[in-house]
C-alpha cells in the first residue's frame, strides 16, 4: 500500500488513512483526553507522515512509524501543557519513597470545558480513569501493548527507548492498573429512582 | 514435582497465561501455587478489561481534512495538491 502511495495514487493515501485513523486517534485521545485536540494531533500526524512518504524506510513497519510520530506529538503536548498526568509511581527511575513523592505529577485543578465533559463521558469508566492516571510514558506502553497488541520490541522501537525500559514501564503500569482493578468490584449501573 | 512446576511464573509468563499462550508444563505450576494463581487471575482480569476498551474514531471527513494538506507525488516526481 505504501509503495502504491509512493507512486502517486491518491486512493492509496486514503486507504492508509482509513486503516490507521482509528488506532492513531484512539491512542492520542487516550493520551491527551481531549477529543478536539486529539483530532488536531492525529491530523498533524497523518499530514507529517504522508508528506514524508518518500523518506519512509520499508525495512520498518509503517504502523510503527506512524505510532511513533503520533505518540511523540501527544507526549510533547502533555509535557508542554502539563495536563493531568498524575503517576502513582513518580519518575521511572525514582527508587525511594522520597524520590517517588518528589517526582509525582499533580492533577490539574482547572474547570471542565464542554469538550472536557465529552471526554469525561467517553473516558469515564474506571479503567479509563486508571489509565489516565498513569504517567504518559507508561500509558503509551500499556496502550500499545494491550490495546494495539504490539510486542515489547516494537514498543521499544516506537518509543525509542531500550527494551528493558519498556519492560519496567509495563511492569509498573500493569501493577498500578491491577491494583486499581483488585480494589473494586465490577461496575454496575446506578439504580434508577422510582 | 519437576523444577519447572516449582518455579514461580515470571511477569512475561503470567501475561502469556492470560492470553492462553503459556505451555502446559509451566501452567501446571498454577495448580500448585496459590500465590501465582491469584496473580494470574488478576492478570487475566486486566487483559480482559483492556481488551474491552471501546474503539474511538475521529469525526467524519477526517481523511478529507488530511488529504487537503497532503501533497500527492506525480509519477513524474512532481507534487500535486
Amino acid at each position: 500500500m505504501v509503495a502504491w502511495a509512493k507512486e502517486g495514487h491518491e486512493a492509496a493515501f486514503r486507504e492508509l488513512i482509513r486503516r490507521y485513523e482509528r488506532p492513531v486517534f484512539a491512542l492520542v485521545y487516550r493520551m491527551v483526553r481531549d477529543r478536539a485536540l486529539a483530532e488536531d494531533l492525529s491530523q498533524e500526524t497523518f499530514i507529517k507522515v504522508l508528506n514524508a512518504l518518500a523518506s519512509y524506510n520499508p525495512d520498518y513497519k509503517f504502523s510503527s512509524w506512524i505510532f511513533k510520530i503520533a505518540n511523540n506529538a501527544a507526549i510533547d503536548h502533555i509535557r508542554k501543557k502539563d495536563l493531568d498526568t498524575l503517576s502513582l509511581d513518580g519518575a521511572p527511575d525514582a527508587d525511594t519513597p522520597d524520590a517517588i513523592k518528589a517526582t509525582q505529577l499533580q492533577i490539574g485543578t482547572g474547570g471542565e470545558s464542554p469538550l472536557d465533559e465529552v471526554a469525561s463521558k467517553e473516558l469515564g469508566s474506571a479503567i479509563e480513569r486508571a489509565i489516565s492516571k498513569l504517567r504518559p510514558e507508561y500509558r503509551a506502553c500499556i496502550l500499545l501493548r494491550f490495546v494495539e497488541g504490539y510486542s515489547y520490541e516494537e514498543i521499544a522501537d516506537v518509543m525509542e527507548i531500550p527494551l528493558g525500559t519498556v519492560k519496567t514501564y509495563i511492569h509498573r503500569a500493569r501493577n498500578e492498573l491491577r491494583e486499581h482493578l483488585a480494589d473494586r468490584r465490577p461496575e454496575t449501573p446506578p439504580a434508577k429512582a422510582p | 514435582m519437576s523444577d519447572l512446576t516449582m518455579q514461580h511464573l515470571t511477569t512475561e509468563e503470567l501475561e502469556l497465561w492470560a492470553q492462553g499462550l503459556l505451555g502446559a508444563a509451566r501452567t501446571m505450576h498454577l495448580t500448585e501455587c496459590t500465590l501465582c494463581f491469584a496473580e494470574a487471575q488478576q492478570e487475566r482480569r486486566l487483559h480482559l478489561t483492556l481488551s474491552q476498551l471501546p474503539l474511538f474514531a475521529p469525526r467524519a471527513g477526517f481523511a478529507d481534512r488530511v488529504m487537503a494538506q497532503v501533497k500527492v507525488p506525480k509519477t513524474s516526481g512532481e507534487f500535486r495538491a
